[in-house]
């Protein structure tokens, strides 16, 4: 009997993107001489696009009409009789997203890789600016409402990663590892104040510049045997911002003007840094019991130095601040589990956590302060408490129920004042149960019901008084919330199969006010099916359909008080989604394949008035999406070893976003994208491969 | 901004060239004896050339490394000595009992107590507390360690094993706002850990916002004034899988905003498109971060009320 793992299939879309058609499928078959050494592959080749596009490219640099190159190489080497091992691997190198990792390593010695990666990220809307100095920290902004040339917003990341790893005497290994990642360029941004000039509001495009290096540093030791595992070491990240603030010179300086309202310039994140000490483990006590830990202590700071009273001038700093925020968090974690079968039939699993946030930040009086703030800042700490407990049971005929229990407490600290009503702590308990069967050769699946609830401690008041406390935070409010889930994976031939899978899940959130405002019940539905068909050792296909809707129902009161407009929100996100995937070989020479994928994605708003105060409460239109995609290829074996691959994408965005379509930055900056953007891809290649 | 990140660069560098000096001069581990199986691999390859020729190409397959199956029993490693009996009777699923780790009769449990068996250790420490592991999710059920590429360890091929399960997040994936996961550029293991861990939702690091600052430590912090939600958790306002709303936000402003403010004078404003002024502009462009612009906190030290609402 003979089994082929190419052949194997899996419930989802074969290919992913127009890159995936350069990367694995040339790995996937390979056509060398001898079937126990590695073998290696390259290819390079041209690929055209016929249009320029800010979706399709946006991320793989392909966002422009015109040729590029295709090249890529995963070439492997062996030594087996020292065990050396040698890769190198290319991935899009006539791209902007290219990537390249070299590997070396003496198996079960040492080893080391270099890994290079770049990213991009077009922004997906054209900015027509009069706006200068983009992805400086100085720019000048035009006095009056001016149109300005199309500008191309750009992000790129830059990351290098090191890796090291040594296996050591005594079952001890050691691993490193160091990622410098350069990010630059320019994002949309933006300042604003009250009042409108010249029918536009008074907002004006202040581009936030790009060049920060973020890095990462990590070694560990591990030991490992038989029955104890442990692993422990430092992690350490930092992060340097090149630019200090957005420093603006021009704009509107009847709007933007005064000690209050100048906002210029504006603060970009700072450096910061973290240090973290940890250990873990496992140690498996008996064969069926075992027990996990993890222990960590981190250290994050925040030293940057402030922007200075010239800088900040004509607003002023309060006396004697500080030259920095003197930002210090300190993270406790601890962890610990165990899980048991102590009958065969009977498993358990049981897991305690504890993680304190503990912000230490040193407290000053930055400003006067107000009715909703004292003018200091306001360090967050949070302290969570969580813990699972749960039970199984084998059943007849290879069922198995589960019971458990998770429980999460989290207590937070608050300060004097507040612009929202707050709650120290939130307790939630969830209760699950679920019948599963996965010990079946034909129908296999799941049912689970999940109810918890959320609770906790009084609401603290918002200052002033008098003008809140009626709104609940999403995250803090009571809540109540059920969840179903079923699926059922049926093989019905050693051909054919089907997967089917459905959730459900309702929230209802308590309201603190008798005007009901706030978030009120929050739904989500997902149902899809996949069907995978070997048609013959040479043609597989797959299928999938999917509906996947989200629900947010709330309430809102115009101005303070209660004697307004009260108005409802029912905002709902679905989408229907398809995907179907036929790969072939239908000569040993050719191989062809295709995928088509499609998604119809829908946004509501569903406002209306539902009391209060009289008014109107116009509806807010739909948002339309719809994203289809088309991939074909074919691969022509010249010989054994090598060949022609082409390539065919054809991609097609389609949108009635209305975000940007009427809105004008006071200084003339408009951003616009196609609402209909069709792309063509074609590509051809040339292989080979060898060992 | 300091002058001396460089500097510690260069320290954390120094730090790890000499950990690195001491660690390659250690000798390296003994291997573990073989135990003096016959290896039954030219009979198991009479019939399996597809599988044999999989292992051999792969770690497993080194014989230089002492560890591996190769110099262990070579298929009786995983497989199990039962694999002798399977080939004597001529084959068949489960013949001889052999263990198949695509034979569905062959419990979750049991399969993976094979691979863990050599690979308990590093990130595969929780293995046993992870969700996967309580779902009857086994290694097999994601790797291929036959196959000469394995999806599940290519960032480009990855999601295809991940969303054989977690069809909602493919189709979040496809959303308009989503990370570049469809390039391959972030795969699902750039955040979450499928072995399992100490934290939630088995992510790479030990909560929500540890696990994004390793991309956007810009974010962290701490500030002068912070917005508590960025603090305690981005996921409060983001979801990673996609959203139709830009930056990954669950829901456009000011409906996300108005799940936690109310109006002290504007924030219940209306939705919507027609007023162009004030605070009126609450829905188009960046809706209510059109104003409020420093949303994950300022580091402004001045003293007005501008900086307090995250506007400079």
């Amino acid at each position: 009997m003979k089994r082929d793992t190419r052949h194997a299939y899996r419930f989802t879309a074969m290919a992913a993107s127009v890159l995936a058609a350069f990367g694995s499928a040339y790995a996937a078959e390979d056509e060398v001489a001898d079937p126990t050494k590695p073998s290696s592959s390259v290819h390079f080749g041209l690929g055209y696009v016929d249009s320029d596009n800010s979706r399709f490219g946006q991320y793989s640099g392909l966002n422009e009409k015109g040729g590029y190159g295709l090249l890529g190489a995963d070439v492997v080497m062996r030594d087996d009789a020292t065990g050396r091992w040698l890769r190198f691997k290319g991935r899009d190198l006539g791209l902007d997203s290219r990537e390249l990792r070299f590997d070396h390593q003496v198996q079960g010695n040492w080893g080391y890789y270099i890994d290079f990666s770049q990213m991009p990220r077009f922004e997906p809307f054209t900015v027509n600016t009069a706006v200068t100095g983009i992805g400086s920290s100085n720019i000048t902004i035009p006095t009056t409402t001016t149109a300005g040339p199309a500008t191309q917003l750009k992000m790129e990341r830059e990351r290098l990663t090191l890796g090291f790893d040594k296996k050591l005497a005594g079952n001890w290994n050691f691993k490193a590892t160091f990622r410098n990642e350069e990010k630059e360029g320019a994002r949309i941004f933006g300042r604003g104040t009250t009042g409108s000039t010249g029918g536009l509001g008074n907002f004006e495009f202040t581009p936030e510049p790009i060049d920060s290096t973020t890095r990462q540093l990590e070694a560990t030791f591990g030991y490992t045997n038989e029955r104890l595992q442990l692993s422990g070491g430092y992690y350490g990240t930092f992060y340097d911002n090149k630019n200090k603030a957005v420093f603006i010179t021009g704009g509107n300086t009847t709007v933007f003007t005064g000690a209050s309202n100048t906002i210029n310039p504006i603060a970009l994140p700072p450096d910061n840094e973290s240090h973290q000490l940890h250990v873990s483990g496992g140690y498996s006590l008996t064969p069926t019991t075992r027990g996990t830990f993890k222990l960590a202590y981190a250290r994050a700071t925040q030293e940057d130095n402030f922007l200075t009273a010239a800088e900040l001038a004509p607003t002023a700093v309060a006396a004697g601040v500080p030259a920095h925020l003197g930002g210090r968090v300190d993270t406790t974690l601890a962890q610990m589990g165990l899980s048991a079968r102590p009958m065969p039939k009977l498993s358990v699993r049981a897991n305690l956590r504890y993680e304190d946030r503990d912000d230490k930040t040193p407290l000053f009086k930055y400003g006067a302060g107000g009715t909703t703030w004292d003018g200091n800042n306001e360090p967050r700490s949070i302290r969570t408490t969580s813990g699972k407990l749960d039970a199984s049971y084998m059943l007849p005929m290879a069922f198995r129920l589960t019971g458990g229990i998770d429980y999460d407490e989290k207590k937070r600290n608050t300060s004097p004042l507040r612009v929202v009503t707050f709650r120290e702590t939130t307790e939630e308990t969830a209760y699950r149960v679920e019948v599963r069967r996965s010990v079946a050769e034909t129908v296999t699946g799941a049912l689970a019901y999940i109810h918890s609830d959320r609770e906790g401690s009084p609401f603290i008041v918002t200052t002033p008084a008098a003008s809140g406390n009626r709104v609940a935070p999403i995250h803090l409010a009571d809540r109540a919330r059920d969840q179903v889930r079923l699926t059922i994976n049926w093989q019905a031939t050693e051909q054919f199969s089907l997967q089917f899978r459905a959730d459900q899940a309702r929230d209802d959130y308590d309201q603190i006010h008798v005007l009901g405002i706030g978030p009120r019940e929050g739904r989500a539905r997902n149902v899809s099916v996949d069907a995978g068909l070997t048609l013959s050792e040479q043609w597989q296909a797959t299928a999938w359909v999917s509906h996947n809707e989200t629900e947010q129902d709330q309430w809102q009161h115009v101005g303070p008080g209660t004697a307004g407009l009260v108005w409802a929100a029912a905002l709902k996100n679905s989408g229907d989604s398809l995907g179907l995937g036929l790969r072939g070989k239908p000569f040993s020479w050719l191989q062809v394949g295709g995928d088509l994928s499609y998604s119809d994605i829908k946004d509501e708003y569903g406002q209306q008035r539902v009391g209060g105060a009289a008014g109107v409460v116009a509806p807010l239109p739909d948002i339309n999406t719809r994203l289809t995609r088309l991939q074909i290829f074919g691969k022509y074996a010249i010989r054994k070893n090598s060949g022609v691959r082409l390539d065919y994408v054809y991609d097609r965005f389609e949108t009635d976003d209305w975000t940007w379509t009427s809105f004008t930055f006071l200084d003339g900056t408009t951003l616009t994208q196609e609402p209909v953007q069709k792309v063509n891809f074609i590509g051809v290649s040339y292989y080979y491969q060898f060992q | 901004m300091r002058a001396t990140p460089r500097f510690e660069l260069l320290r954390a560098l120094g730090m790890l060239g000499a950990a690195l000096l001491f660690v390659a001069g250690a000798p390296a581990a003994l291997a573990q004896p073989a135990p003096g199986k016959a290896s039954p691999e030219e009979t198991c390859k009479v019939c399996h050339v597809d599988y044999f020729s999989g292992y051999a190409r792969s770690k497993h397959g080194t014989k230089a490394d002492l560890r591996t199956p190769a110099n262990n029993g070579g298929c009786l490693a995983c497989h199990g000595d039962a694999a002798l009996e399977h080939a004597a009777k001529g084959g068949g699923r489960g013949v001889g009992g052999v263990l198949g780790f695509n034979d569905k009769k062959v419990p979750a449990q049991a399969k993976s107590e094979v691979c863990l068996s050599c690979h308990q250790g590093g990130k595969r420490i929780h293995w046993q507390m992870s969700a996967h592991a309580a779902g009857d999710v086994t290694c097999s059920s994601c790797h291929q360690v036959h196959a000469a590429h394995d999806k599940a360890r290519d960032k480009l091929t990855q999601t295809e094993v991940c969303f054989t399960c977690h069809k909602d997040k493919r189709a979040e994936a496809n959303r308009p706002s989503r990370h570049p996961i469809r390039e391959g550029k972030v795969a699902c293991s750039d955040c979450h850990n499928p072995h399992g861990g100490a934290g939630e939702k088995m992510l790479v690091r030990d909560n929500v916002n540890d696990t994004c600052y390793t991309c956007h430590m810009e974010k962290r912090g701490p500030f002068v004034r912070t917005h508590q939600p960025v603090q305690e958790n981005c996921a409060i306002c983001h979801n990673p899988h996609g959203t139709t709303t830009a930056n990954l936000l669950r829901q456009r402003a000011p409906f996300l905003c108005q799940q936690c403010h109310e109006a002290s004078s504007h924030q219940g404003n209306i939705a919507t498109l027609s007023v162009i002024s004030s605070t009126g502009a609450n829905t188009i462009a960046r809706g209510c971060l059109n104003c409020h612009t420093q949303i994950h906190g300022t580091n402004n030290p001045s003293s007005v009320g501008n900086q307090r609402t995250f506007r400079r």
